[in-house]
């Protein structure tokens, strides 16, 4: 049988998930893309108008949207490092434990247990937590040692309002990366360590040149997963704002999109922002891919 | 691989099960004319309507009605895409300043005068208080039936009025002025934290409760001709030096970022005195908390000491409306049911709380011994309906930004207002 | 004297782990142990400042009102049955065709293999909210909206899991694979009995992934469901939040409720998260 035949076989096994992309991600994609050249109300019977770039020129000069890519930044950034880094120590810890595999598994349960509490519901919670009687003054009032209890404003004040979507997201997510990084751990063969141990190499030794090694493909993964989540943050943000905290400094691009479609109604500018958003995280997913690629190591 | 034998045998029992049970219920009769009803979840009203329904297709055996709920806060969003992608219903209710954007957009149908029985839609008019269509008339027409036209007073718990030594019966607050004295007296802190509330205000609605708080100043949103913002008039800017002190930065007798008021406040568990709520939040504390329903007295929304204007809380409300698209068999059926709906007045009030002010009702028992009525409904006479605007949810977010900045972030009021005019301009030059 | 203190030493390399995830663990449990208990609260207790971690009272009739429902009929019943075929099926579709695409992108050199990757990958950039509009005119003009095709279909794949198989699957050996050819396995043989075993601990990972995704998803059910008889939890949960019927001790049971099923799923499977690597190691 011809090599050449055999990668038809390929293409079939794609084939399904192409299919899928096309109709439920592309077409509607393309149909965005037209939209944000034009103006329309999103509910408004009238035929959309040809504007050309007008909806990217006004949302590039509008200190709004300028705003909104700053709020994602500093979200994505604060959210990211310690995201991707305290969850690869914790599943290395985790899986230290191998002689102990119920303790494994209940320790993965619990880290993962944010992410299984429905969101509506955990939002909820954490506007308890926060609310000036709330827990999160109480406790930092407590370590603080202040003898009359302070209020830190957490959804009043602009820095404290980030601070706090960037602690519940952490805490939604952690356990999700805990268990993939998990999944990765485990498939390195035990036998490279042992072969370590016999040449006596210390445990920061064998994690730096056996175990980021060959985790390679799992942390690319998590940190390119880990980074598109961060930017398309959306949920938390709309809670916070519907609840009362300042929309400036939490107005993601997300977000922000939402609003305009949704409550002002104007499907071009929205679309713009979309395709600006959609295009922004291309290019940087490229660049991050090219970068492993260029260092990539052998690891099978 | 047991497992895997074992999940998927699981999986497919499932599958049986449901595709049987939605069989089941599919209908096999040849269709009649199909009326579908969306509607936010309330489970006072449901029983109602469904009940109208059934008397309303045994009486019209050619019409079936769909009735499909979903959850009030997230019906906006559902209507809204439905009608983006051409697939929405024949009936649904929104909240009134939701719902101008569909009749500008001429997604809703006027009023079918005929199926409705009015000669003229200032015959249909009449029938109610005069501000109940503010929200539903554009260029002449009526564009839907009211379902819920309320307003806001201010609820206040008795026990801790009388624990402060305030008579609850005369202390009241009557002027804004008056509200930072007594909310003062009932609020008790505990370094910078709030325990208790004396009062604090309906965020983030702030076209509800706060726009008429500038018009009792003699302040507006925009200017006469509605080309332009008026936010930074001397009104506006006494208001949101009002709104500073009253926050965190100044007194220190609220702030956006505590519970709701209205929710804590059913519970009766010391963490606030008065809040501003509707009519409803009565049965509401019936249901929740009976025990706690005589220690509840609701009295109008305060003035300013130099108001201008004497008028309260904005009148707001849910009106049904009719897709223009539907077919005008359907709409001339869909009025026809409406009206139904909306000739039980007297039920809506007694069983749901939801005020349909036709001057019919006024004459009613049931409106005579509704508890706290008469004070909604004579505040609601001197009152204006909720800004309706095509930007208006825009122009809402701009207000909030304006007084969350100064009673937060310390701005000072006349740069809030400086830039929430700018702002709204520019909304309004687009 | 020696051997103790090797011995010491050993026990010390497994409490320092365990002390330093512990105290992780249980600040990470707070937010969950809120819901816990405040599920078993009295209505009127729930919104108490501060906060009591032992109730009052206890009230376990907020789960007869979870379960009841706001207007008592009972829909939570068939509104889980609904949520566990959907979330399964999207579930078995997504790790089938993920792991399908992944082997195919991976272990085949076509041409357009590269543009392929890049370009599911870049679905995963999409903001669900700016196509859902044009999604559901797709459906509608599919005929599957108000269906469970409806329910699935549209949102039973993500590039987050063609991606997740497709970097699990680079890890497999080709040596497997070319053997396996030359004892004259078929193609589909070769990805049933050799790929998809060696990534079991991933797939199995997705699985879990993709079940809680689908099981908390609320914006695409809200907007392609309006029959009742499709409905699925998220949109139950929420209307325990409504503005004038908030009731959020029986909120907190249904959440407590909802999870019960992952937790479930979770236990049944977490024997397939141990690799092989582990068990070998274990022996050793």
């Amino acid at each position: 049988m011809g090599i050449k035949r055999r990668q038809y076989w390929g293409l079939i096994f794609v084939l399904p998930a192409v299919i899928f992309f096309a109709l439920f991600s592309y077409l509607p994609m393309i149909n965005s893309f037209i939209a944000s050249f034009h103006s329309k109300d999103i509910i408004s019977l009238k035929a959309p108008v040809f504007v050309g770039f007008k909806n990217y020129i006004h949302i590039f000069t509008s200190e709004d949207f300028i705003n909104s890519i700053k709020a994602t930044i500093i979200f994505a950034v604060g959210c990211f490092i310690p995201l991707v880094t305290i969850s690869l120590l914790i599943a290395t810890v985790i899986v230290s434990l191998r002689r102990i595999p119920w303790i494994q598994n209940l320790f993965k349960m619990i880290y993962y247990s944010p992410s299984i509490v429905s969101g509506v519901v955990s939002a909820t919670i954490w506007l308890l937590i926060f609310d000036p009687r709330g827990l999160a003054n109480q406790w930092l009032n407590f370590i603080a040692g202040n003898p009359t209890p302070v209020d830190f404003k957490w959804l009043a004040l602009p820095a404290m309002a980030r601070l706090a979507t960037i602690i519940i997201y952490f805490w939604k997510y952690v356990g999700y990366f805990v268990i993939i990084y998990f999944a990765g751990l485990v498939s390195i063969p035990q036998s490279l360590y042992e072969v370590a141990d016999i040449d006596g190499a210390s445990g920061w030794k064998k994690f730096l040149s056996i175990t980021i090694p060959l985790l390679k493909p799992t942390i690319e993964f998590v940190f390119i997963v880990a980074f598109i989540q961060c930017v398309r943050t959306f949920s938390i943000q709309y809670v916070f704002v519907q609840s009362g905290s300042p929309r400036e400094p939490i107005n993601v691009v997300s977000l922000n999109i939402y609003t305009t479609a949704m409550q002002y109604h104007s499907l071009g500018r929205s679309t713009a922002m979309s395709v600006s958003l959609f295009c922004f995280i291309l290019i940087f997913t490229i660049v991050q891919l090219r970068i492993y690629r260029s260092e990539r190591v052998s690891y099978v | 691989m047991r497992l895997l034998k074992v999940s998927t045998i699981c999986w497919l029992m499932l599958a049986c099960t449901l595709f049987v049970f939605a069989a089941g219920e599919q209908e096999k009769a040849a269709k009649p004319l199909q009326i579908v009803q969306w509607t936010h979840e309330d489970p006072n009203r449901t029983p109602l309507e469904e009940k109208w329904i059934a008397e309303f297709q045994s009486e019209y055996p050619n019409v079936r009605v769909v009735r499909e709920t979903s959850p009030s806060g997230k019906i906006k969003e559902k209507v809204l895409t439905a009608f983006a992608a051409m697939k929405g219903p024949d009936i649904f209710n929104l909240e009134a300043e939701d719902e101008w954007q569909y009749i500008v957009s001429e997604r809703v149908a006027p009023v079918d005068l005929e199926a409705v029985e009015y000669s003229s839609y200032e015959a249909l008019r009449n029938e109610y208080l005069p501000v109940t269509f503010n929200g539903a008339l554009y260029e002449g027409k009526v564009y839907g039936m009211p379902m819920e036209i309320t307003n806001w007073c201010i609820y206040i718990n008795n026990k801790y009025y009388r624990e402060v030594g305030l008579d609850p019966a005369k202390d009241y607050p009557k002027t804004w002025e008056q509200m930072v004295t007594v909310a003062e007296k009932l609020t008790i802190r505990e370094g910078e934290v709030i325990k208790r509330r004396g009062f604090d205000f309906r965020y983030p609605y702030y076209l509800a409760f706060f726009v008429p708080m500038a018009n009792q100043l003699g302040g507006t949103v925009l200017t006469p001709d509605g080309k332009s913002a008026a936010v930074d008039s001397p009104a506006w800017i006494k208001l949101l030096r009002y709104m500073a002190d009253w926050g965190p930065n100044g007194h220190n007798l609220g702030s956006p970022t505590y519970t709701n008021a209205r929710k804590t406040f059913n519970r009766d568990d010391n963490s606030i005195a008065m809040c501003i709520s509707g009519l409803y939040q009565y049965d509401r504390i019936k249901a929740e908390n009976e025990a706690f329903l005589p220690e509840v007295s609701v009295v109008p929304y305060p003035r300013f000491e130099d108001a201008v204007n004497d008028n309260g809380a904005a009148v707001y409300g849910h009106y049904y409306m009719v897709n223009s698209s539907s077919s005008p068999e359907v709409q001339e059926w869909a009025w026809k049911l409406i009206k139904y709906f909306t000739s039980h007045e007297e039920e809506f009030l007694d069983q749901v709380g939801l005020i349909i002010p036709s001057k019919k009702l006024l004459q009613t028992d049931v409106y005579r011994n509704k508890k706290f009525a008469d004070v909604f409904i004579e505040d609601m006479r001197k009152s204006n309906f909720i800004m309706t605007h095509e930007s208006g949810p825009k122009i809402q977010d701009v207000i909030k930004e304006m007084v969350e900045g100064v009673m937060l972030s310390n701005i000072p009021p006349a740069e809030a207002a400086r830039r929430g005019k700018q702002k709204i301009d520019d909304i309004l030059g687009m | 004297m020696y051997i103790r203190g090797e011995k010491f030493k050993k026990h010390l390399r497994l409490i320092i782990p365990l002390v330093v995830l512990t105290v992780f663990a249980l600040a990470i449990l707070v937010p969950i142990l809120f819901m816990l208990i405040s599920s078993v609260k009295h209505p009127l207790d729930v919104f108490e400042f501060p906060f009591r971690w032992i109730p009052r009272r206890l009230h376990f009739y907020n789960y007869i009102q979870a379960i009841a429902g706001n207007d008592g009929n009972y829909y939570f019943i068939r509104l889980t049955f609904n949520s566990l075929f959907v979330a399964g099926s999207i579930m078995c579709l997504n790790v089938l065709v993920a792991s399908a695409a992944g082997y195919g992108l991976t272990k085949f050199r076509f041409r357009g293999r590269q543009v392929i990757f890049v370009l599911i990958l870049a679905t995963m950039m999409i903001p669900f909210e700016t196509i859902m509009i044009p999604l559901l005119m797709l459906t509608i003009r599919l005929r599957i909206q108000d269906s469970y095709m409806g329910l699935i279909f549209p949102v039973m794949l993500t590039a987050f899991a063609v991606f997740l198989m497709r970097q699990s699957i680079l890890t497999v050996p080709d040596d497997y694979i070319d053997s396996a050819r030359i004892d004259g396995a078929g193609e589909l043989r070769i990805f049933f009995s050799i790929i998809f075993p060696t990534v079991k601990p991933t797939a199995v990972t997705l699985a879990i992934l993709v079940f809680r995704e689908s099981w908390d998803n609320l914006i695409w059910p809200l907007i392609v469901v309006q029959s009742q008889k499709y409905k699925t939890l998220p949109l139950y949960i929420i209307s325990f939040l409504d503005e004038k019927y908030t009731n959020e001790a029986a909120l907190m049971a249904v959440a407590v409720l909802a999870t019960i099923p992952i937790f479930m799923l979770f236990f049944a499977f977490s024997r397939y998260f141990i690799g092989e690597g582990i068990l070998t190691g274990a022996k050793g």
